[in-house]
Parts: C-alpha cells; structure tokens; sequence
C-alpha cells in the first residue's frame, strides 16, 4: 500500500510540474482530446484500429505479447476476486454482479475481467465523454483522481449500475484507465428495487453521478460519501460496493504500473493498441468463420399496459413498443445493426441509451461467438450500429427516465439473437442456434422495515430497513437450439452465470420476506420439435414487517417478445395473482394447506382467502404488504424450435412426468393422449388415441390452411383499413413519425399509399 | 515399482498412506528412519482390501519384506481414495434415496439454483451459454415430499410444521421403499425442532409398520447455511459415501489380517482422519488431491516456514495452495461433480494447465491456446503407444530436451523427440510461420506464465506478496516447470523436495488425527461491543456442542478424550459484508470457561488485523458492527507423523557415477549442453550446476543455465538463480 501510495504521490507530482510548464498528460505531449481525435481519424481512414495495419509486437514476439495479455487479464481477473470479498451486496458477490475493465486513454477497452460483460463498452463512453468535455484541461485528471458515472446518457446500462473510474498515470502520462462496476440493490428514487418501472423521468431515478470526480489522492471526497449515505435507502450497500470498486480498480493500477516496471512504457502502449487491433480482426474472422452472409431481420415487441397500474398521467396507457432488427453479415466478416423504425423515447423507465444496447449487444456477442472471453473494444469496431436518435434505444432526452431499460434491451435482443441464429444455422451450426429466452422479469421487488420487536437484534447503524430484490430473475428458461431442447430455469440473458441464490442467503438480507415455494411452473416452455427451456413459479409472504410495499415488473407481459423458430411456439406470458388481508395464519394454526403456486392457474385461490387480485397483465406498481399477505411470481420459459407435431413421443412422455407440460396442454399441442399417474410420475401413452390426436392437428391445419397470396392479401385490407387494436395502430402511426425510412418502407411493403392505422 | 531411497536392510514401515484411483492404487511407506517406498497395484473396486494390501506388498517388496512382516510394525495408515467420488461422477452410486424438504420446495435439487448448470466449466463454457446443462438430479422427483411450515431467518418458526403433511410424507416414502429419508428445511441449521419433530414421526410410523429405515437431517450433518448445498451433501452422503463404508472396514480388515495393529484413518479434505465409524463420510468425498497441502504444512512446521506455496503439476492441472502462518484456509462453497455441497475442503485452487494439456493454434485469432482439456495418463503425440493426434506440453519439453525419451516414467512409455518436433511444426509453427522449437519454448512460457499469474493472483488476494513465500514444487511435472513458473516472482526460496513425485501420497501420511465440526450461528455483534457477553455466551454454548460431537467421536474410537486438543475459530465479517475470515481463537479460549466478552473484543482485533491484511486498500467497516457467522470446533489427537530424511552432508561435489552424460536444451533463445544426473545417485549437500537435468523414474528436475540446485540433509533441493 505504502509503495503504491509513494508511486501515486510521484506520480501526482511529475503531472503537476508537467501541467505549470502547459504539457498535456496524453502521450508524446499530446492532449487526451487530440489523442482520442487522431484515434477516431486513423481507424476510419484505414479501418484498422489506429492505422495499426501490422501488429508488430505480435508477429515478432509473439510470445511476449501473449505474457502481457495473460498478465493483464489476471490482474483484471485476481481484482475482481479480491474486490468480491468487500462487496456487501447479494447482487454482487452470490450472482457476481461485478466486472472490471481497462481502457486505453482514449477510452477503447482493452481487456476485461470476468463477471458481467455487458459493461466491455459502457464504460469507453463515460471515458470518451470526459475527454469531449475537456477534463483533463477543465475539471482536471490528476493521479489519485476517483470518478464515477452512472448516467446512461453517458455511458452506462441502466441507472443502478454505478461505474468507478480511476485514471493510471506513469512519468507524467496518463497510460490508461481503470474502471469498475457494480450492481446497486437501491440508488433512492421514487421507488424501491434495482429496476423499477414506475418512473417516468430522471427526476425519479434516484442518485445520478455525470461523470464526476468524486475523489483525489485515493480518497472519497466527504460531501460524496455524505451524498451517498443519504440518498439512497441502503447506505450500507452503497458504502461497501463503493469500497468494492475503488479497491479493485487500485489493484488493477498497481498491475499496470508492474508490467510497465518490467517490459517499459513503450512496449505496454503498443500491447495495449495492438490488443484493440487483435480484437477487431478476430471479431471479423469469427463472423466469417462461423455466420453465413447476408441480410437478416426481425422484430420484438412489448407489450406495457400501464393504462390500470400508471401512477402518472403521462403514462396511465397501454402500448406496444417496436424494436425491428436488420442485420447485414458481410462476406469480409464486417456487420452492421439497424434498429431503424424502433418507437420513440418516452415518459417511462424503459428509455436504453446507445451504452445501455452497445452493452446488449456485447453481452449476446460474447455467448454466442466471442465466448473464448477476449472481447474487446476492438469488436465494436468490426461492428457497425444505428440506434436511431430519439428513439427507445438511443434518446436525445436526459431528462427521462432510464431504470429500466432492460425492458427495451431484452427483447431488442431476441430478434438480435434469431438473426444471428439464422445466420448460424445457414452455415451448418444447427446447435448454436439459440431461439430467444425468457427475459429475466417478474421477480419481486420492493423493501420494507422491521418490525420493532425484530429490528433489535440489527445494529441501529444498519437501519431497520430491509430491500427487496432477489435475483430469482436470473433464472429463466433458455430457448432450443437446431438440435435440442433449451435449458430449464438456468438463463439471464445479460450473465450466463445464472445463480437463483440460496433462499437462506436472500431472507438473511430481505428479513420481512419469506418464501413459500420455488418450483416448476408447468406449461411456461415454448412449444416445439425442440422445446424451450422452462420457466418456474414462486410464492412468498410478508412477515414481521412495520410497512412493506413490493411490485413486480413483467415482460413478455401480455404480448410475446417473438414468436419460437422454424414452427416453434413462444414462452408463456407472465401474469400477476396476490392475496391481501388473509388468513393464512388461521390457515397455519388449522393446518390449511397455503399456496405453493398457482398450478393449474386459478390454483392459488383454492388455498387462501383473502383479497385476491388476479390479473392478466404481469406488472403491478408498488403496493402495500401487510403481514401474511401473499404473491405469487413466474420466471417464464423460452421459445421452441419445429413443429411440436415433430418431438418424439419419449421426449413428451417425460415433459410430463417432470410437469414441464400438462397432459392437457400435451394433447392439445402435441397431441399425445395418456394417464398421468401425478404420484408416481408414470405417464402412460394411448397410442391409438394419440394417433387419432395427431391426425386431427394435421386435418385443422390442413382445414385453416390458405394459400400466402390469400392471406398476404387479407393482411393487406387490415392494414388499409386499420384493423388492428389500438396499440398496435399507435405503435406504427408513432414509428411512421420518427422514421420517414421506415413509413415509406412499409407502404411499399403492403404496396399501399398509406395504412389506415 | 520404484524404489526411491533404500539405504537401509532393516527397514520398519512406520507410517502407510495409500491411494485407490480408478485404474491403480498407490501405497507410499516411510520407516522410522525417513526412508520411503512407494508400490502400485492394480485397483478392486468390489473388494478394496486387495488392492491395498497388494500395492502395500509391492512397495516393502523394494526392502525385501514380506508385507505380513511389514504390516505388523505400522504405527499409522491413512486411508484416501476416489471411490466415492467416481461413484458420483460416473453416476453409479446408490439410488432409492427419499427426500423431505419444506412444501413448495421440492423442485431444488433439480433447479441446482442454476448455477449447477455452469458451476464447473471452463471460463468460455460458462459464457457460452448454449453449452450449459443441469447435472441430473440424484433423487428422482417423485421420491422428493413437501411438508408445508417454515422458520425465519432469526430461526423463529412463523408457520408451524403441518405434521398431517409429514405422515402422509413418510407412508409415500416408505410406500416407495426408499432405503434412508435425507430430510433437509429452510433455517434447520438455526432452529432443528422442525426436522426434529419429522424424525419423531418417522419413527413413529416405520413402529407402526414394522418397519425400519435411516433417517437423515441437514441440522444433523452440516448445521451450515445454504439450503441447496446442505441438502446435496446430504443426498451425495446417502448415494456416494456410505456406500464406501464397507469397503472402508475390509480394507481395515486386510490389514489386520497381515497383522496390522494399527486401524485404517480415512483422511477427509479438511485435513484430518477419520474412522470409517465417522458419522458423515462425505467429508472424505474428495482428499486425495490435496495431500501435498497437509505434507506442505508439516514440512513448514518441520524446517520452520512461516509461509509456504504448495504447486503440484500434474497431467492434466496445475493446483495451488498457501500455507500461511502455518496454516491453510478451508472453504465450503464448492461444487463437487456439478452439485454445490457445503463440505470444509482445504483451499486448493486449480487451472486446467497440467503436462498432459493439449496445445492448439486458434486459426481466427492466430493464437497459442492451451488446454483445458488433456491427453491425461496418455501423455503426448510422441508417445508411441497412445493414439493422442494433438500436440500436448509434454511434446514441447520433449523438443527442448527437457525430458530424457528413453527414460519417461522409468521407461514404461516409448517417446520420440523428433515425432514431438515434427508435431509440433505441422501442427503450431508452420500455420504460425515460426520456427518449432520457438514455438515449443513458447508455448511453455505461456502455460508457466498462467501458473505463475495464478501464484501472483493467490498471494496477493491474502495480501501478501511473492517475496513473503517459499515455493515448494512437486507432482510428476512440478520440478520440471518450477523453474519457469517461479520466473519474475521473487519467493524466499524455491523447495523440490526428492520425494516430488510422491509428495501428496507423503501428505496424506502427515494428516492428523481429527474430527471438525462446522455450524452457522449467525451471531450479530454490535459495533460498540455492548452485548459481547450474550455473543460469547453463545459461542461458548455452541463451541461445547462442537468439542462433544469431536469426544465422543475419539471415544468411539477407543482414544481417551483427555489426549484430545480442542481447537476452536471462528468465522467473522462485517455486518453486511458477505465475505468471511477465518479466526483462529485457541489463543483466549479457555478449556473450562470458553471465551468472555474481552476475550469475543480480542478475537476481533485478530479480526480486523487479518482484514486489513487481505484487504489492505478497502477501508474497514467496523461502524455497521460484526457478524460471527460460523463456530468450528475441531478435536485433534494423537497421531503418528513420518520423520523427514536428516542427513550427513557430504560436500557440493556430486560422485561421479551420478553423472549420465550431456544432452541439449533450450533456454533462453540458445542452447545448450546440460549435465544430465541421475537422481538416487545424489549425496546431501551436493550442489548441481546449471544447465542441467536431474533424472528420475517419475519426475525431472530442470535446472536452467544460470541456476543451480543444492541437495540439503533433508534430502530437498532449493532452485536458486546464481
């Protein structure tokens, strides 16, 4: 520590002399704005990444420069390890919501630890934004110098994920940044949780910090400490992941400032730019490798009805959200995504900035082509992006809110994930193909405090405060492959390391909760020759609580994101049932059975009464909890692949005595007849029965079948006509409006002047 | 076969520690005057005390016993296998296990929380989802009953046992004709008066029916939070280890039949052993591996190091453990064969880069990667008896004359240097357009540079560093890489003790004798100290629990409790943090009193110094109070334990008939002609100059130009740079 403290100290006193005498702390007495301006001019003239068309470290010492990739990516590695240790929140250390980067001083990401990938881009353009606005000259960069930023305008996923940057100097120059980031269970705001979809502006977000310098000489400043202690519900939390960050991004510097000790400055700066280079031409020979060419497209939708559960006008409305995809995979391995005719911004939490989709965008990459973990900044450059302005997936409006912007980037990404798919399956990887998955929602969420009688045994110093946020949600079915069924409660798009955490280890921090049930949600996987993975339902209450108020955002709510592939069917859709007011004490002490879940649905009324509020749609916003209330939630199963009529009768058989589908559900979709005996798990086949089953789907198909001429001419007069739900004609009327391109598109499509929506 | 170091015609094994894998088992024997052998035999699975005594028989045939002879004066035999836990990863382990959880909570054992679906892959399996799969369970769904009720995280019951469910429970149960009931629910590690009472009804129905099977709680076995992995473990125990523990007893009988008075320790991977009468054999699930870490600690104690690297190369992993201020850390929250289990392991962490490790060229990135998978026991392309077509590690030592191919694992195996290099050329070099023997000295810098990263990584994750540390190389490969690993980490002192390639078979010898005891108690203390006293109050009650449950066990096994020492810690962190430190609280415990509330204030300051030590740039966060989240109690008694070889120096000059020769190697972008020497032929305080290579049967020591390797009284040598 000492050490690393007199290295900071001379450092810090090598910029101060070079800054009175007018130097700059970019390279070769360059400014970090001309540094970052040359970089951009360079990479786009050559298309190499700084013009680097040779990497000459690389093929002339090929060996060293695999010594100081392992080098800085264990430091990144064994950083991120230890600063686990000091993180106090749930969220990151038991599902390792934590991941460190470093930049080259013009913010391009060189390497990146383990964790959550989504974050390999976020952080370049908080970095990028600094340098634009002139830090270095204005607010200063100084060794010792802490920054942060959890403004999604700037760089960032969604608002409670909060970046600590620190700045690596060495003989005056800055060499390259370091940047942590963390998951925060509470930042204040209007409402409890993590992701909430309850606001509609900024205003309501809770603490915002725009790139700010919150800390010099390896201090935090007091009045941000002090900020933070107050403004957010969990000051523990906040303290402790805080501490978390800073103490890894130090480590990350003092391994910087060692292999600078033995290789030298100049062979670390060429390391570091070749790296960048490395990354854009493997990302290139991956997509050649193993994606066929062409153009691919798709579109996700969302469906939000708020028009019951809106707290403010603005957004008392239920609407659909449009996220079309168009992909071009390029024969030189190059790609491009379009997301032109995506809805526009608005007043919800749903807004995703560039960052927010770049991040989407890394975290889908790095599991499907780039698994081998040695993505950088380097891809983003193999790839090219249009999020058009304005829309919900890069807004001009900072005002707005962006809690949750994960509810645009999920489903965004499914349509992302069947191109790719697509694209996979034309070059004969049928088992790479990944249909979509369920997006990791309906998770509960909220806080409370304790009760008086209780809240005795915590330290007054902890508060009695307890948060809500378990991350059940990481756990969701995963979609079929060409060539197999999709994983069962195991996928978060956003980390694959999925982990549903232990219920003892979540109850120890959310006291006023406890669970009645986890367990499988029959009929959540989407059907298919291949089914989806499948999803699982729970149960819990509230006890030994003062005041408790928990909400549940759903998505898919009550439209599907998109449809299986190749004939398959979709996940289930989420929905909400809870129970007020209840008896389920009097049940205890009777020895009622109380509800396990709610399978078959309607299930969960049979075994509690109460003030029981069933609703088709998913989401609520927060409510009040008394004691012995109950919810339920759902994860939500993946998309299938094939037709259903397709899967093999063995695979059915077992569906059902594992209660992935009912027997009902079995018949009706898959038509196989059986007995189910429920105690024993034995699902025994009718065959003759099944046979006649099966002949029956095919007659109705053969029955409703009509030629595409036929139906496309049908689908015409509806659009002509405007024959469509009111959501679904304000959803094309308002991406009509911020895309000329688009509008003009879809009328030649359905070869009509204009659509009657 | 082989003979390592016999001096003597009077040899008396003292001490046996045996090793049954999948194919052989190996034995390893030290006399009362730290001479070893070691044996092999090939493995019975359907009766153990076969193979044991057989490769017991081989190895003091090499002193020219008879093992009926031999047996008679062993003073200890320890006992670690792989049975239990192939039984498990294989999958043939036995079934008709029934499970009784909370109601609604049936479904965890197949969910695995997730996690189990990517728990144990490589880091780009885990990222690439597609690959991930859940292990499949091991109780089949519909022998899993709920029983509605529950208790709070302050192991209150908020909603009582519905006991009518808990009948119906174990009628299906018995119905199905489960042979033992594994009963596991929320919070029983605070509050067992749930399972308790499920146990009470069981009893009571199996009376009824005249009927009898085991049943089994969580609180029971591992009182420790984390309902997942305590209920694992207790299914893994019903389906893996008890199966073993009649293999344990024939294994003792074999030896008692050669007249052998010494009973057969199973050494579990926290460290001790235990009898086969042990009440949980899991803890015994996986030891073997980490034997070296045990023969580390008794070395460090031996020769007086504080702290100690313990590295084992083996085929196909490079494993890691720190011995710091003699002891070792344990950890419980690792996943056995994809199932996350809560058994005290000794902290071993490991990379998938061992000798075996296949070497290939990534043809998009144009990049070296190697492993993590491995040619395992088949060595190498260059094996001329295997089949392996990828180039592996051991090719590229080959190719730079490292290895002797005439004599690799004492000649057992034919390999070829110039197939090695062809391989290596056709396969790495040439689509790289790099010279062959480049690329082989290239690739082992990288592999080295990963082990050596992890080293860095490990030492500074406790907050030490390199310099703090003497390293100890061992396993077959671990001499050969010790030089290149330990490059640009400047450890005290480098250790390849002559008994390398048998030094985890020595740790098991050096095992104690224990039983530990492990159990949440989730104790919350205020920042202020003010309820200290109801905080040690207790600990005391608990730690108790814990020092009986270990007494009893020695009295099972006819050792009188009054020779066992207690040894209590705790486990602490920050209220809120999620992380804990262990401390070792022996120190102010008092074996009549326990500890007081100054004593609880001194375990902190111990505490907080060893977190600042860990994590020395991370302020301290005493102000939100501490949590005393885990008591361990372990009993400790008395056990025989091998001597090391002490003896006379006889000058740095070695004889010589040790030397066999020169042969070139590669180092350092040149080569150059090394002394090759053979091993037994080397004399205590013989000093071996670089470049050179020291040979034996089963490993090689490389000492690089620039080094040299003097041989101490304790038969270790110490890599020095000159």
């Amino acid at each position: 520590m000492s050490i690393e403290n007199d290295k900071v100290g001379e450092e810090k006193l090598a910029v101060t002399e070079k800054l009175t005498n007018g130097g700059e702390i970019g390279w070769d007495g360059q400014s970090l704005q001309s540094m970052l301006a040359e970089t951009e001019r360079l990479t786009e003239e050559t298309g190499h990444y700084r013009g680097l068309e040779d990497l000459e470290l690389k093929e002339e010492n090929r060996f060293e420069y695999e010594r100081l990739y392992s080098r800085l990516r264990g430091a990144l590695v064994s950083a991120r390890e230890t600063a686990l240790h000091v993180s106090a929140s749930p969220i990151v250390r038991e599902i390792g919501e934590l991941c460190f980067q470093i930049y080259t001083p013009e913010g391009d990401s060189i390497a990146v630890s383990t964790g959550i990938i989504v974050h390999v881009h976020t952080g370049s353009l908080a970095i990028k934004w600094m340098i634009e606005e002139d830090y270095e000259h204005d607010r200063g960069i100084e060794p010792g110098d802490v920054f942060c930023n959890n403004d999604n305008d700037l760089g960032n996923v969604h608002t409670t994920d909060v970046h600590t940057i620190v700045p690596i100097f060495h003989d005056g120059e800055l060499v390259a940044w370091a940047d942590g980031v963390t998951h925060e269970a509470d930042i204040g705001g209007a409402s409890q949780g993590h992701t909430s979809i309850v606001h509609t502006s900024r205003f309501e977000d809770g603490i915002y910090a725009t790139c700010e310098k919150i800390g010099e000489g390896d201090e935090l400043y007091q009045d941000w400490k002090t900020r933070g202690e107050r403004s957010t519900r969990t000051p523990m939390y906040w303290d402790l992941d805080e501490k978390c960050r800073l103490a890894g991004c130090h480590m990350i510097r003092e391994a910087v400032h060692e292999i600078i000790d033995d290789v030298g400055a100049e062979t670390f700066k060429q390391f570091t730019r070749e790296a960048v280079e490395e990354g854009r031409r493997t990302m290139e020979s991956r997509v050649q490798e193993r994606l066929f060419p062409g153009t691919y497209r798709n579109s996700s939708f969302v469906g939000l009805p708020l028009a019951e559960e809106g707290w403010k006008p603005e957004q008392q409305k239920d609407s659909l959200h449009h996220l079309p995809v168009e992909m071009d995979i390029n024969a030189d391995g190059t790609m491009s995504l379009d997301m032109e005719g995506t809805s526009s911004q608005g007043k919800h939490s749903f807004n995703a900035a560039e960052g927010s989709m770049t991040g989407g965008l890394w975290v889908s990459l790095t599991q499907c082509l780039l698994h081998d973990g040695k993505v950088n900044d380097g891809s983003h450059y193999a790839l090219e992006t249009n999020f058009p302005e304005g829309s919900l997936t890069n807004p001009d409006d900072p005002q707005l809110s962006f809690h949750a912007p994960w509810g645009t980037i999920m489903p965004a990404f499914q349509s992302v994930w069947q191109n790719v798919s697509q694209a996979f399956f034309s070059r004969g990887f049928r088992e790479e193909v990944v249909t979509g998955y369920s997006e990791t929602t309906d998770t509960v969420q909220g806080g409370g405090t304790l009760m008086e009688s209780m809240a005795q045994m915590i330290p007054d110093e902890v508060g009695d405060y307890f948060p809500v946020s378990p991350f059940d949600l990481s756990c969701q079915g995963l979609g079929a492959s060409a060539v197999r069924d999709g994983l069962d409660h195991g996928y978060a798009m956003w980390n694959p390391e999925a982990d549903m955490g232990d219920v003892e280890e979540w109850e120890m921090v959310q006291w006023g909760t406890q669970y009645l049930s986890r367990q499988m949600k029959t009929d959540s996987a989407g059907h298919g020759k291949y089914r989806g993975g499948s999803g699982w339902e729970g149960v819990m209450t509230v006890m030994g609580t003062e005041d408790c108020t928990l909400y549940k955002a759903s998505i898919p709510d009550v439209a599907f994101s998109t449809a299986g592939m190749a004939g398959g069917y979709p996940g289930s859709t989420k929905y909400a049932v809870r129970a007020h007011d209840t008896d389920l004490a009097d049940r205890a002490r009777e020895g009622e059975p109380y509800p396990t879940g709610d399978t078959p649905p309607g299930s969960f009324e049979e075994h509690i009464d109460g003030d029981i509020e069933r609703t088709h749609r998913g989401n609520y916003f927060p409510k009040e909890f008394d004691n012995h209330d109950v919810m339920h939630f759902q994860m939500g199963g993946g998309p299938g692949w094939g037709d259903p009529l397709e899967r093999p009768l063995e695979k059915v058989v077992a569906d059902v005595e594992e209660e992935i589908y009912s027997p009902e559900t079995v018949e009706k979709v898959y038509g196989v007849v059986g007995e189910f005996d429920e105690k024993n798990r034995v699902f025994e086949i009718d065959q003759e029965a099944t046979d006649a089953a099966r002949e029956k789907i095919r007659e109705r198909r053969a029955e409703e079948s009509v030629p595409f001429e036929e139906f496309f001419e049908e689908e015409r007069e509806r659009v002509q006509d405007g024959d469509v739900s009111d959501p679904v004609a304000e959803m094309y009327v308002d991406a009509f409006d911020i895309s000329e391109e688009f509008k003009s598109e879809f009328d030649e499509f359905w070869d009509i002047d204009r659509s009657g929506f | 076969m082989v003979v390592v170091s016999a001096d003597d015609d009077h040899n008396r094994p003292r001490l046996l520690a045996m090793d049954t894998g999948g194919t052989m088992t190996d034995t390893f024997v030290v006399d009362d005057e730290a001479n070893y052998t070691v044996g092999k035999a090939q493995t019975t699975p359907d009766d153990e005390s076969v193979c044991t005594t057989n490769s017991f028989a081989d190895a003091v045939d090499n002193w020219g016993l008879d093992p009926t002879d031999g047996a008679g004066e062993l003073e200890g035999i320890v006992y670690s296998g792989t049975a239990m836990l192939n039984r498990l990863l294989e999958r043939e382990g036995s079934g008709n296990i029934g499970v009784i959880t909370n109601g609604g909570m049936e479904d965890q054992l197949r969910f695995g929380r997730g996690i189990q679906s990517w728990a144990d892959r490589s880091y780009a399996g885990r990222l690439h989802a597609r690959e991930h799969e859940h292990p499949e369970p091991l109780v089949p769904r519909e022998n899993i009953r709920g029983v509605r009720g529950r208790m709070n995280m302050a192991g209150l019951p908020t909603l009582p046992l519905y006991e009518d469910e808990a009948y119906d429970a174990i009628h299906d149960l018995l119905d199905r004709g489960v042979r033992v009931i594994c009963v596991c629910l929320v919070y029983s590690y605070l509050n067992d008066n749930h399972e308790q009472k499920i146990k009470d009804i069981a009893e009571e129905v199996m009376d009824e029916r005249g009927e009898s099977v085991p049943i089994w709680l969580s609180s029971e076995q591992k009182p420790i939070r984390g309902e997942l992995p305590r209920l694992n473990t207790l299914v893994i125990e019903a389906y893996a280890a008890e199966p073993s523990r009649e293999q344990l007893r024939q294994v003792d009988d074999g030896f008692a039949e050669l007249g052998s008075e010494s009973p057969v320790r199973v050494l579990t991977s926290s460290g001790g052993t235990v009898a086969p009468e042990h009440d949980w054999l899991v803890d015994t699930m996986l030891s073997g591996p980490i034997g070296g870490i045990f023969g580390g600690e008794f070395l460090a104690e031996e020769l007086d190091i504080d702290n100690l690297v313990c590295s084992d190369v083996g085929g196909t992993s490079f494993d890691v453990g720190l011995i710091t201020e003699g002891h070792y850390p344990t950890r419980w929250d690792q996943s056995l064969a994809q199932f996350m289990v809560n058994i005290p392991m000794t902290a071993m962490d490991t990379i998938g880069s061992g000798t075996g490790s296949y070497v290939r060229v990534d043809r998009t990135s144009e990049r070296i990667e190697v492993g993590p998978d491995s040619a395992g026991y088949k060595v190498g392309y260059s094996n001329m008896d295997s089949d392996v077509d990828t180039v592996t590690v051991t090719d590229c030592t080959l190719a730079l004359g490292y290895l002797n191919p005439d004599s690799f694992l004492g000649g057992d195996i034919p390999m070829d240097r110039e197939v090695a290099i062809d391989a290596i050329d056709d396969q790495i070099a040439s689509p790289l357009d790099e010279d062959p023997i480049e690329t082989a000295r290239g690739v082992l810098d990288i592999v080295e540079r990963d082990m050596s990263n992890e080293l860095r990584g490990l030492i500074l994750g406790l907050g030490y560093s390199p310099e703090n540390y003497t390293l100890m190389s061992y396993g077959g490969g671990g001499p050969l890489h010790a030089a290149g690993y330990s490059r640009g980490l400047e450890f005290e002192d480098i250790l390849i003790p002559q008994w390398a390639a048998a030094f985890s078979a020595f740790g098991c010898a050096c095992a104690d004798s224990a039983y530990r005891y492990d159990q949440s108690v989730d104790e919350i203390l205020q920042p202020d100290f003010s309820n200290a006293s109801s905080v040690a109050y207790s600990i005391n009650d608990t730690l108790e629990t814990l020092r009986k449950r270990a007494e009893t066990a020695f009295d099972r096994d006819g050792v009188d409790p009054e020779t066992v020492e207690f040894q209590p810690s705790l486990r602490i962190q920050y209220l809120g943090m999620l992380d804990d430190l262990e401390v070792d609280i022996g120190e102010v415990w008092d074996d009549e009193e326990g500890i007081d509330s100054e004593g609880v204030e001194d375990v902190i300051d111990r505490y907080e110094a060893k977190f600042d030590q860990v994590f020395q740039r991370a302020a301290k966060s005493p102000e939100n109070g501490y949590q005393i989240t885990m008591a361990i109690g372990v009993g400790v008694g008395p056990s025989a334990k091998p001597t090391i070889p002490h003896e006379e120096l006889r000058g740095e000059t070695p004889p010589e008939d040790a030397h066999k020769g020169t042969r070139d190697i590669y180092w350092d972008d040149a080569w150059h002609a090394a002394d090759l020497w053979q091993m037994r032929d080397i004399q205590p305080g013989n000093r071996i100059e670089g470049p050179s290579v020291i040979e034996a049967p089963a490993t090689t020591i490389l000492v690089p130009p620039g080094y040299e390797a003097p041989l101490d009284e304790n038969r270790i040598y110490h890599l020095q740079e000159q």
